[in-house]
């Protein structure tokens, strides 16, 4: 699937789980390096760099945020 | 002005031990790859320009400079330019908000303030590009001795202000040189941790400086820029970080050796260990581990992560168990201010670590907090200063603030109080990495029958959930 921006809420809340070693009830906000942590996993499921400034990633607080960040760079980087 | 009955006689004022302990070693030699090489002349050049817009903003020989910069090259010379100037530096997160800087820059009167005017270089940087400016503050000198200041997350009041002086500093870069294990001059360190904090300060900075070791920031936070500046050089890579890191890079794909990767050193809490069967497993090098506060830094190692969980005294530190509490020596007050004999008292520091001292091996090992203290990826987050803090915003009636897999508060309002407006201002009064994670809103927060709030993680969830 790598290359498809097939990025789901459910996909980021599994990553964020193993981060934090919980199977639910992820917490929606999301700090600092929760948003690395993120980033990094999703690199790593697509094999390529996220394109991401400070200001987008400033503006990142909760879940759902991320996931509209996150798409939108998938598919530019397929643009 | 302080209870700290040695302070002044510490020789921060006396800027010469900069040079001759920081800035010994041939100026060609490189001292940072950021990733261009920064050689030990050119940071002296830097430091030394930096020196005269410090003066011209009106610093003074026994003043303060607040630094209020991201982890950067402008920091690591502001920071040295501070200090050959004779004066105290301030050490600000840039995390903290202007409402925690403001409150300490009024208790702690810097001459000047540094702060960044512009900053840089895309998202996750772990080393900023930072335009600096440098504004003039007040015209007092120094409130203690003390090279450098710290703020560390209170339980009491908004939060502890450490103080440590040049020898301080000194004698605890001399005991990351008696370590065995650490990197070695002419090998590289791969710093992550912020050199705002004591672990990247000294065991990463200060050492690096001193000892004539590469200080390498990745480019960005992220497993594969770390797995990069390992393997940029040929020569042997220590990396420096906290528990968070090992979990990026046992999270990372491996797609080329790396013979040059040393040693893995984190400090912070402890790593389950199904964590260092991972990362071990995939990179089969040791997994070394620290302990330290920022009152004393570095208090004792596992740097071939051979005695996990314990830990080995570092050279010149006592630490004994009184009543479950691990003490460790420590002839001053680090503390500005009153000093309650509860955190320090006769030569030793209370750390509020429950641990064990094993009579035979002398072995250390440390078995949690004993207060409301947690660890937020390295950083030390006191839970009563985020609850103090959520009980005084307006339209809070009372606050529970625990740990519960993250920062959690429960929020009793005084009328209606939505999330947002709740959210909002938090912001502007904790740093980011003190905030809570999940936020609940209840008519009525649970109780005893004699009134009192109760804390206990599942009443709470059970509250918070029907």
């Amino acid at each position: 699937m790598a290359g498809q921006p097939d990025l789901g809420r459910g996909d980021l809340v599994a990553m964020l789980a193993q981060l934090t070693h919980r199977s639910t009830d992820q917490p929606d906000r999301i700090g600092s390096m929760e948003l690395a942590w993120l980033v990094h996993m999703v690199e790593q499921r697509y094999g390529r760099r996220l394109d991401l400034t400070d200001d987008q990633l400033a503006g990142i607080r909760t879940v759902d945020d991320a996931l509209v960040i996150f798409q939108n760079a998938l598919a530019a980087a397929d643009g | 002005m302080n209870g700290n009955p040695s302070s002044r006689d510490s020789d921060v004022t006396d800027p010469d031990w900069v040079d001759d302990f920081l800035f010994t070693g041939n100026p060609a030699d490189v001292c940072f790859r950021l990733p261009d090489p920064v050689d030990r002349g050119t940071l002296h050049r830097l430091v030394t320009e930096a020196q005269t817009h410090l003066r011209a903003a009106g610093l003074r020989p026994g003043g303060a400079v607040a630094l209020r910069l991201p982890p950067s090259l402008a920091y690591v010379v502001h920071l040295l330019a501070t200090w050959r100037s004779g004066a105290q530096a301030i050490l600000l997160d840039h995390r903290l908000t202007d409402h925690e800087v403001d409150r300490a820059l009024r208790r702690l009167t810097p001459q000047a303030v540094v702060a960044p005017v512009h900053t840089g270089g895309g998202a996750l940087r772990v080393f900023v590009e930072v335009t600096e400016g440098v504004t003039p503050y007040g015209d007092r000198p120094a409130a203690t001795a003390h090279a450098v200041i710290q703020l560390s997350s209170g339980s009491t009041g908004p939060a502890k202000v450490i103080g440590r002086t040049a020898a301080d500093l000194v004698a605890e870069v001399r005991r990351y040189t008696q370590l065995d294990g650490v990197a070695l001059p002419g090998e590289r360190l791969i710093l992550l941790p912020s050199m705002v904090h004591v672990l990247g300060l000294v065991g990463g900075l200060l050492y690096g400086l001193h000892a004539g070791v590469e200080l390498v920031p990745p480019e960005r936070l992220s497993g594969a820029a770390v797995l990069d500046a390992i393997g940029a050089a040929d020569s042997p890579a220590t990396v420096l970080g906290v528990p968070f890191h090992i979990g990026l890079l046992a999270a990372t794909q491996l797609d080329r050796p790396l013979p040059m990767f040393a040693r893995m050193i984190t400090g912070g809490e402890l790593v389950p260990a199904s964590t260092v069967h991972s990362f071990t497993d995939r990179f089969g090098v040791p997994l070394g581990n620290m302990y330290g506060m920022t009152e004393v830094g570095v208090i004792g190692t596992d740097l071939h992560g051979q005695h996990r969980p314990g830990i080995i005294p570092a050279p010149g530190i006592d630490v004994r168990a009184v009543a479950g509490e691990l003490r460790v020596s420590c002839p001053a007050s680090p503390y500005l201010g009153h000093t309650d004999p509860s955190r320090w008292s006769e030569g030793w520091l209370h750390t509020r670590d429950a641990g064990t001292v094993d009579p035979d091996s002398g072995l250390v090992t440390i078995r949690g907090r004993l207060d409301s203290q947690v660890s937020v990826g390295g950083m030390k987050v006191d839970l009563t200063e985020v609850e103090n803090t959520v009980a005084e915003l307006p339209g809070v009636a009372a606050a529970v603030v625990v740990w519960d897999d993250g920062i959690t508060a429960y929020v009793q309002p005084v009328g209606t109080l939505a999330e947002e407006t709740l959210d909002q201002q938090l912001a502007e009064r904790l740093a980011s990495y003190k905030r809570p994670r999940t936020l609940r809103l209840l008519e009525q927060l649970p109780r005893t029958t004699t009134g009192k709030l109760v804390r206990s993680v599942e009443t709470l969830r059970t509250a918070g959930t029907s």
